[in-house]
């Protein structure tokens, strides 16, 4: 195995491919800073440019894409509270506040840090202990899918700010809206009102776009004076980066816990990225000793997201590469990356393309190093983007969230859901409605009815399997708990409230 | 006053933004609110003269997508002009197909899609089907699409699985798309044997892998194409092409037809173009797909590494085909909504 790897790396270590890398990351990094454009849409871009290129050229590519579009989405989070891709969400809940303190530095160095560390040990997993997690993997059937789902749709509970009551709307709300369109399975469709525009439902870009970008710039507007100079300040103190190892060193648990979720969470088809940043932010406010402190700018939010979205990429490239099944909306991107190539995904890709396949672990590995580099170079520059002016600034940006919405399916109408969503993005804040449950329900909510169908197809319309399974009763049992904790650690706090 | 770096900042994002917009639209044509024009005698003339949007009502990677994209790039040439496809998925592929029944029919925008065309009208997902087209040609076959079981499997022929689950009915897990393509193929084979399986969603090509592989499911239909890894690796088998006659792309497997069950399925891929393009155009375009799919053997050879097979038939030909096929798929629908009732 060593000489493979070592191989592998000679393979990449030419000045043309450690090129081609270099550029996938930092276009990666562009596209996922954007708001709007996320690492799919800059590896679909990207993926006809393949065609004419060496195999492992090709996917080098397509990964520095990967890893720069998932790396990226921090920037505008921090700056601007607007996520850069949906797997930074909840980067937006202590990295923008962290930079209002006048710790966008220390925000960015940290996140630098714990990327690079996480998205190196989810390699690690990758290229060691695949196969054995694969296998782990084929055996999730609807039953078990349905339990992990509701296990991460209690994270609810956590996300809801002050009023649990208010989580659970604005999850009911997410729900609704992940309703629209065809339904699983039989395709009937529903809340269509006729409209053939709706029949393929909401797509989760503009729906997370519209809900989070929109709605945080029609929020600026209405403060049109006074946020300029508040932005300029908070810029010059970028200045003072410096974190000491002790700082460094008391995250490791926390990195730790993140990554192992980012990767579980990532093997699991149809979860992800997007949904492993808010499942890791949930964790580690559920286990910090001062949750108090999370969403007022605790560097330990801003590590378990940014974390967990790194090792989220090792987690999706697990069942691509061992057994040649895409995890999700990228890693299916991959899977036709390597077809053009004729590579035939399967569980024999390493027998017979050894050679590109480990070289892709040594892109994949170069690539990190490249993106840490690159956002170490660049945090400079990327601070000022602040001292653009937001009547100028923020316009673009509507822009670029239009043109990222309509080029999802390269439909006009998914604009039009953008604006609706930030339209309603913007209600919720003003009626204090957290958006981060509908957000969540919404990505969720599509998973748990197909899988629960699905597994009411195989068990002939029986419920049992649903809880005779070890897996789903286990993951079934901790969302009973932590529903239970959470309405009694609530009620609690209204007393206490309520005596003051 | 602005300062020099603020203002060289956004003009940075403004050419970026700009830049982004190229980039990410691949359209020739807006589509959005415009009249069904009628096309006028000099760009029939001049066709084509701009950029053709090739629409593929289905994801990025599949095998319709690599499928349009290898021969874009070889039309184009052909014709002279740069072909880009954008992917326009969702509701099984009507979403896509309904963006190109509304286009302007000035042949600069063309749908790339397969059978599930005609699969969406008859279950009710859309309500339009190849009659509401212009058909330009049938390009691409796709012969291969098969039965997989896993190798230790007690049946390992379509006669043996026929058997086994006419004896044993309602005992193997079929996993399908249900409403698909491969809903049909097992109803036919159901039919055809007497055979009764229990339906199970799966849902896509690579769901099914991983539900064969994790024994969720004991059949699965699929395009072989797609699991030749595994079957050399041991871990399934196939019991048969649904075609009429075994090929040596498909490593030789015995079609049904071979083994005495009757049922084809022979998976079309073809161009179409809205219902009011001048024929002239449509022949235009139609002749460049012949002259690529029929003469060029470097496309041939992409296309067969993809495990489909080349094969032209002009725009009459091909509807004529779609036509029978609609007619079989009818009559299958029926026979089960029969025995349902």
């Amino acid at each position: 195995m060593v000489d493979l790897f070592l191989n592998g790396f000679v393979s990449v270590l030419n000045l043309e491919t450690l090129l081609i890398i270099l550029i996938g990351v930092a276009l990666g990094l562009v596209f996922g800073a954007i708001p709007g454009l996320t690492a799919v849409m800059a590896i679909a871009i990207c993926l006809p440019i393949t065609f004419g290129m060496e195999p492992l050229n090709g996917m080098a590519l397509l990964l520095g894409l990967y890893i720069g579009g998932v790396s990226g989405g921090f920037i505008p989070a921090m700056l601007l509270n607007i996520p850069g891709t949906p797997s930074s969400i909840a980067t937006t809940f202590d990295g923008y506040p962290m930079a209002q303190n006048g710790e966008a530095g220390k925000a960015f160095t940290l996140t630098i840090i714990f990327s690079f560390l996480a998205g190196l040990l989810s390699f690690a997993i990758l290229i060691f202990v695949s196969p054995l997690l694969a296998s782990i993997a084929i055996e999730f059937s609807p039953f078990e899918y349905f339990a992990v789902t509701i296990f991460a749709l209690t994270m609810i509970t956590s996300l809801s700010g002050n009023s649990m009551l208010k989580g659970v709307l604005a999850g009911c709300l997410g729900v609704v809206l992940a309703m629209i369109g065809m339904a699983p399975i039989d395709s009937y469709p529903r809340f269509t009102f006729g409209f053939s525009d709706l029949d393929a439902g909401l797509d989760v870009l503009p729906v997370l776009i519209g809900l989070f970008a929109i709605s945080e710039i029609l929020k600026a507007a209405e403060n049109k004076d006074d946020q300029n100079k508040k932005r300029i300040e908070i810029a010059y103190k970028l200045r003072d980066i410096g974190i000491s190892f002790r700082e460094v060193f008391q995250q490791k648990w926390n990195w730790l816990r993140s990554t192992l979720i980012g990767v579980g969470v990532g093997i699991l088809p149809g979860l992800g990225g997007s949904t492993a940043n808010i499942i890791a932010y949930a964790t580690a406010k559920n286990q910090s000793k001062t949750p108090e402190k999370f969403g007022k700018g605790s560097p330990y939010g801003v590590v378990a997201t940014e974390s967990s979205n790194n090792a989220s990429i090792g987690g999706a490239l697990v069942p691509l590469l061992s057994i040649g099944i895409p995890g999700d909306g990228v890693t299916a991107l991959l899977i036709g990356g390597l077809m053009l190539h004729g590579l035939n995904p399967g569980p024999l890709l390493f027998e017979q393309h050894g050679d590109v396949m480990y070289g892709i672990f040594a892109a994949l590995l170069i690539a990190n190093a490249f993106m840490a580099l690159l956002l170490i170079i660049g945090m400079r520059f990327f601070i000022r983007i602040l001292n653009v002016p937001q009547h100028l600034l923020l316009p673009i940006i509507i822009v670029l969230c239009v043109v990222g919405a309509f080029g999802v399916n390269n439909r006009l109408f998914d604009a039009v859901i953008l604006v609706a969503c930030g339209l309603l993005g913007y209600v919720l804040i003003k009626l204090k409605i957290p958006i981060m449950p509908v957000v969540l329900a919404f990505i969720l909510a599509p998973i748990l009815e197909l899988n629960l169908r699905r597994g009411l197809m195989h068990s002939n319309g029986d419920w049992t399997p649903f809880v005779t399974s070890p897996i789903a009763f286990v993951f079934l049992t901790v969302a009973l708990i932590s529903v239970i904790v959470a309405v009694r650690n609530n009620m609690k706090r209204r007393r206490i409230v309520g005596d003051q | 006053m602005m300062k020099t770096s603020v203002k060289w900042t956004c003009i940075t994002l403004l050419v970026a933004s700009i830049l982004m917009i190229v980039f990410t639209t691949n359209i020739a044509t807006p589509t959005f609110g415009e009249s069904q024009a009628t096309v006028s005698e000099a760009s029939v003339e001049s066709y084509p003269n701009q950029t053709i949007e090739v629409v593929v009502p289905a994801g990025a990677g599949g095998d319709t997508d690599l499928g349009a994209r290898l021969l874009s790039q070889f039309v184009g040439e052909e014709l002279g002009v740069n072909m880009v496809v954008s992917n326009i998925a969702g509701a099984g592929g009507s979403v896509g197909s309904r963006e190109i029944l509304d286009a302007r029919p000035d042949g600069h925008q063309v749908l790339f899609f397969h059978n599930n065309l005609l699969i969406n009208k008859l279950f009710g997902v859309s309500d339009f089907d190849h009659r509401d087209y212009k058909i330009a040609a049938i390009s691409t076959f796709d012969m291969g699409d098969t039965f997989i079981i896993n190798a230790d499997a007690p049946y390992q022929d379509a006669v043996e699985l026929a058997d086994y689950a006419v004896e044993n009915p309602d005992e193997l897990y079929f996993g399908t798309e249900v409403g698909g393509y491969t809903h049909l193929q097992m109803m036919a084979f159901e039919r055809e044997t007497g055979a009764s399986f229990r339906l199970i969603d799966v849902g896509g090509a690579s769901d099914k892998i991983v539900a064969l592989l994790g024994d969720q499911v004991d059949v699965i239909p699929i395009a072989y194409g797609v699991t030749t890894d595994y079957i050399a690796n041991g871990d399934f088998s196939s019991v048969g092409v649904l075609a009429e006659e075994s090929r040596e792309l498909y490593d030789n497997t015995p079609s049904m037809v071979e083994q005495g069950i009757d049922i084809e399925f022979e998976k079309f891929f073809f161009f179409a173009f809205p219902k009011e393009t001048p024929d002239e155009i449509v022949e235009t375009f139609s002749q460049a797909v012949k002259e690529v799919v029929e003469n060029n053997e470097e496309y041939q050879s992409r296309a067969e590494s993809y495990y489909t097979i080349p094969e032209y038939l002009d725009g009459e030909e091909a509807f004529e085909h779609m036509e029978g096929v609609r007619e079989y798929y009818t009559e299958l629908i029926q026979t089960l909504e029969e025995d349902e009732s």
